[in-house]
């Protein structure tokens, strides 16, 4: 077993221990959670490193190469990517790399909004030390992306979502919050892990990945334990349709993740005609819910286990009392 | 009509289809008038992850690249803020 394999949540089991007065509670008397977080401030003191110092970022990156595996871009095995040339695939794979680093970028903002919010607040007490690693990390995360966007692109793209009306149920904030760091992280890594060994690929991009998985893989870890345990702990504070409207509002939230994949600016730039189109030929061809899944296939697994989805990620979930 | 109304017209149409779906009407319910002051926020006809897909139709009609930073939620908050932001001339 490697030190970052921790063992399976047992979400039946949590799901039927007595209810926490407090989130902290219920954090604080998980020995095993406790546990986890000993090990993953222990890596991450041994591990760590100075991004600022690490990579050597080369004057430019030739552009007559992939800068993104190409079998992980939406415009795969479509009718609208079928259409492009090499050299427009080429240009296409650099804007969406730049637009997949921006992403980063924006996405890391929320996050460490949503960390520095709780960290040190009463109900996590117990997971702010780590709290502290995942910051630090994260800050130097967001510096190597913009660096590379910066460099490479010259530009981050700008921010496309805004925080509006949420589910409306209170008591689901922490559990969200974690949740959807949790798919973000997860789906971004899927990218870094399978980039990081593309021989396609430029040394530096797939450094960048590389290093980025191995930061991520403790993040994830740790955030699969804390998203279980929020949510065996609201399933105890709110009824069952509660849990029904979370589960469909996650699900939109990884469909449209996926959709800011196929971003209008990345085909502007590349030179792609109609770029507001060909967005829309992406998303309605029959290839990209298989392309959707694909990505998502091991948020799914982990949610589903967790008692989180009752169903797939394009169905509604579950009718209220049927069983899981 | 001028090329500017056909383009909010496109904004109008898909704000109609939203609100008539977030009020859960009937197929053959008349469709009810959405008021220039309207509040989609706080009705819920755009939501956090409606959001994105709204603000490159805006994007795509007005002509005009959206960044967030320099935008407030006030921007989008009625039809009349919308057209006001990002269809009247500066």
């Amino acid at each position: 077993m490697s030190e970052l394999e921790i063992e399976a949540f047992d979400a039946v089991g949590e799901r039927t221990r007595p209810p926490y007065a407090t989130v902290a509670q219920r954090l604080d008397q998980d020995s095993r959670f406790r546990d986890v977080l000993d090990r993953l401030v222990g890596i991450s003191e041994r591990d760590y490193y100075n991004p600022y110092r690490l990579f050597e970022w080369p004057r430019s990156l030739p552009q007559d190469r992939y800068w993104m595996t190409p079998e992980l871009m939406a415009e795969h095995c479509t009718e609208a990517g079928s259409a492009l040339t090499e050299p427009q695939l080429y240009a296409v794979s650099k804007w969406q790399s730049i637009n997949f680093y921006s992403l980063n970028v924006h996405g890391i903002r929320g996050l460490l909004n949503g960390l520095i919010a709780r960290i040190h607040t009463a109900d996590f007490a117990v997971p702010s030390a780590y709290f502290h690693h995942i910051i630090g990390e994260e800050n130097e995360h967001m510096w190597f992306f913009a660096e590379f966007c910066l460099r490479y692109g010259g530009k981050i793209y700008p921010a496309r979502s805004m925080s509006l009306a949420e589910p409306g149920i209170p008591a689901a904030d922490h559990f969200l919050v974690f949740a959807r760091l949790l798919i973000f992280e997860e789906l971004v890594d899927v990218f870094n892990q399978r980039m990081a060994k593309d021989e396609r690929l430029d040394p530096t991009i797939r450094k960048l990945n590389e290093v980025h998985h191995r930061d991520e893989s403790r993040h994830i870890a740790f955030g699969r334990q804390i998203v279980a345990m929020l949510h065996a702990d609201l399933a105890q504070r709110i009824d069952e349709a509660g849990l029904r409207t979370l589960e469909s509002h996650l699900k939109r939230y990884m469909r449209t993740s996926v959709e800011g994949l196929c971003e209008p600016l990345v085909y502007r730039d590349a030179g792609v005609p109609e770029p507001y189109a060909m967005r829309r030929r992406l998303l309605a061809d029959p290839a990209y819910p298989g392309y959707v899944e694909r990505l998502l296939r091991r948020s799914i697994s982990f949610l589903t286990g967790a008692g989180i989805f009752t169903s797939g990620l394009f169905e509604a979930p579950a009718a209220i009392g049927a069983s899981r | 009509m001028t090329a500017r109304t056909a383009d909010f017209d496109a904004i109008l149409g898909y704000l109609e289809l939203k609100y008539r779906q977030a009020g859960q009407l009937d197929p053959g319910q008349p469709e009810p008038a959405l008021a220039p002051d309207y509040d989609l926020i706080e009705n819920r006809v755009i939501d956090s992850l409606e959001f994105v897909e709204f603000v490159l139709l805006v994007e795509e009609h007005s002509g005009r690249e959206i960044s967030i930073d320099l935008l407030s939620r006030e921007d989008f908050r009625t039809l009349e803020s919308i057209r006001k932001r990002f269809f009247d001339d500066p």
